[in-house]
């Protein structure tokens, strides 16, 4: 088999199975979630539930450091704040308003959307990677976060790296040829695909419980969540 | 630390299957917000334990690691083929031992860490269940036992039993010339007082006395429902926190009051007023507040009048936020009004304040000798915050706090005045 051929199963027949295994896992993952059962709140409200799980979910985009309301957590973590925000930015700027990620989408859902200009994309590809050296090695020396992280973690770094590193390399056709650079890019992209329901990334589904309960609790009880 | 772990005979840890336990009752509430966990580790440097001393196990991620050990195991395909496959750790009586000196001697349950996790998961609510499954497994640091076993046969953690209720309400009434009218039967409002007002901070007991007098309100205290404090809570055992909330609305309903007021106890609020419904049935029309909203409510509706300014001249005055009061108990407004109107001039905000506090690490922990290391450190951070404001006065709305406080001043040979609250709007009174 040659990288052609190569290519056209990673991007064919791989990543079809891969995105059914990836929808297929994360649905389990939710439903398995749900179904544990959720008790009533029969405790009285102080405030309002639903108010402050909607305050606390778009709080959830309002996180620029200079907010009065995030300046005190970012002041004592900045290095995890600034690194962290900066690789998640990236990373949906690049899936989302990358011309050539955006003809992904457009193929399976029927329509697409404007892009960004590439040097824009290019810019932030090269900070969400930065972002994710830094954040590994943080991980790698941080008591904290050395005491919490297992292959688990470590793992997930690596897996994530993968198709953005392979994805640089194959937009500036650096190393490779394109064919071999393409290939690599869609085995990390499959591969990562199959391991998210497997691993925390799957944390962007669970976000929106987590933000909604924090805004319930605290929404119940009148505080700003 | 002496626990011991514990063994059923059977040589299987029984918190495994306490954990389990509580992850299937509370379901899918706690089992989205573990799932939510990035590990990113903002978390620690939310904790004021983990400020104070540097200690990486202090993070509170780490406080929950053993209940998301044991949803992954039993309740995730990924846990269960890493178990299998002894990849993963299984929970042993050793971490049991551990852990429990982690979330009793190292948490003060003022979830502070849910305001700065970025997914915000109630950390300090998942902490409380590590404590259920601890107290399941008979892992509970043996001072807090003792002191919830008292409470259980004696009615409170410190000793107040009926002879030195009776004896201590009398001292008060005749001490402050108060009237304290007990057991009224038809009253609107049965004040509960926590035990560590009656014994250490009397005046506390006498100022909200003066206070109720003051407002006109028709109100009670009840030698049934006379302990606030529920040490079954703090333990995280449903079983004894059910049995002590019970007492308190017991005694309400036989005096057939509307409301119940609890005065300054920070668990005791959040057992009372945001737990007791979902744990047992609770008696229809009757409601549950506390003290700092009822003097609020008071000055608000002009039942009572404040001396303007009374505290101007006394130096800067500060108010120190209750976990469980403000943050978690959401009466955040109610105090800076009132002290807008006593200190206008003199009241300074400490910073970070309101929502954001950080806790004075009495919440419970005073209670443990083994914690002193710790909560010392904590109170530390306290201190400079209340210095960097120039506070000569420090006030607050919870006794356990309070407690801490004047512990702390005394311990560290500060040159700083503890005061409640209710204390100073019962000396500003205007008859």
């Amino acid at each position: 088999m040659n990288w052609t051929s190569f290519l056209e199963f990673t991007r064919g027949p791989l990543f079809y199975a891969a995105l059914l295994i990836f929808i297929a896992g994360m649905v389990y993952r939710l439903v398995r979630v749900i179904a544990l059962g959720w008790a009533r709140d029969r405790v009285k409200s102080r405030g309002s539930k639903l108010g402050g799980a909607v305050r606390s979910l778009l709080k959830g985009f309002l996180i620029w450091p200079f907010i009065p309301w995030v300046k005190n957590t970012f002041s004592r973590s900045p290095l995890i704040y600034v690194a962290g925000g900066l690789f998640h930015l990236g990373l949906f700027v690049v899936i989302f308003l990358g011309a050539a990620h955006m003809l992904v989408w457009k193929s399976l859902l029927g329509f697409g959307w404007p892009t960004l200009p590439l040097p824009i994309v290019d810019w932030l590809a090269v900070v969400a990677i930065a972002a994710m050296i830094v954040l590994f090695i943080n991980r790698l020396v941080h008591p904290v976060l050395k005491l919490i992280s297992g292959p688990a973690e470590w793992l997930n770094l690596v897996f994530v790296f993968l198709p953005m590193i392979s994805g640089y390399i194959l937009t500036h056709h650096l190393f490779f040829r394109y064919e071999t650079a393409y290939s690599l890019h869609m085995l990390a992209v499959d591969w990562l695909l199959i391991w998210i329901p497997l691993s925390r990334i799957s944390h962007f589904m669970f976000y929106f419980f987590a933000k909604a309960i924090h805004g319930a609790q605290f929404g119940k009880r009148a505080v700003a969540p | 630390m002496t626990t011991q772990a514990p063994t059923n005979g059977s040589g299987r840890s029984p918190t495994v299957p306490a954990l389990q336990t509580f992850v299937k009752e509370t379901g899918g509430w706690v089992a989205s917000q573990l799932e939510a966990c990035t590990r990113c580790g903002i978390c620690a440097e939310a904790c004021h334990f983990y400020q104070a001393t540097g200690n990486p196990e202090y993070a509170p991620v780490w406080k929950i690691e053993l209940l998301r050990r044991a949803y992954e195991q039993r309740f995730t395909i990924g846990g269960r083929l890493r178990l299998a496959a002894g990849l993963a750790k299984p929970i042993s009586d050793a971490d049991l031992a551990h852990w429990s000196t982690l979330v009793y001697e190292a948490c003060t349950m003022c979830n502070k860490c849910a305001i700065a996790c970025p997914m915000g998961i109630q950390i300090g609510p998942l902490i409380h269940e590590v404590r259920s499954a601890m107290s399941e497994a008979g892992v509970v640091p043996p001072e807090l036992m003792a002191a919830v076993n008292k409470q259980m046969a004696e009615g409170s953690p410190l000793g107040m039993t009926d002879s030195v209720w009776d004896s201590r309400l009398e001292w008060v009434a005749d001490e402050w010339e108060e009237e304290i009218p007990r057991d009224v039967q038809g009253a609107d409002t049965l004040v509960v007082f926590s035990s560590i007002e009656v014994m250490k901070f009397p005046g506390n007991v006498a100022a909200i006395a003066k206070i109720m007098n003051a407002a006109g309100e028709k109100w009670t205290v009840s030698s049934e429902a006379r302990e606030i404090v529920n040490f079954g809570f703090y333990e995280g055992n449903e079983h004894r926190t059910v049995e002590i909330l019970k007492r308190v609305f017991d005694g309400a309903v036989a005096l057939g009051v509307k409301r119940i007021v609890v005065t300054e106890c920070g668990h005791a609020y959040d057992a009372l007023r945001w737990t007791a419904a979902n744990l047992m049935d609770v008696p229809v029309g009757i409601e549950v507040t506390h003290i700092a909203g009822v003097l609020g409510d008071f000055v608000r509706q002009g039942r009572i009048k404040l001396k303007a300014g009374a505290f101007d001249n006394d130096g800067v005055i500060t108010f120190h936020d209750a976990c469980k009061i403000q943050r978690r108990g959401g009466h955040i407004n109610e105090p800076r009004e009132i002290l807008k109107i006593l200190a206008p001039n003199a009241f300074k905000e400490m910073s970070p304040n309101r929502e954001q506090a950080i806790c004075c690490c009495g919440g419970g922990v005073i209670a443990i000798k083994e914690a002193d290391p710790q909560r010392y450190a904590v109170f530390q951070m306290k201190v400079d915050q209340a210095r960097k404001v120039g506070a000569q006065t420090v006030t607050m709305t919870c006794s356990n706090c309070r407690l801490q406080f004047t512990d702390g001043v005394a311990h560290f040979g500060l040159d700083l005045k503890v005061t409640g609250l209710a204390q100073m709007v019962a000396d500003a009174l205007v008859e």
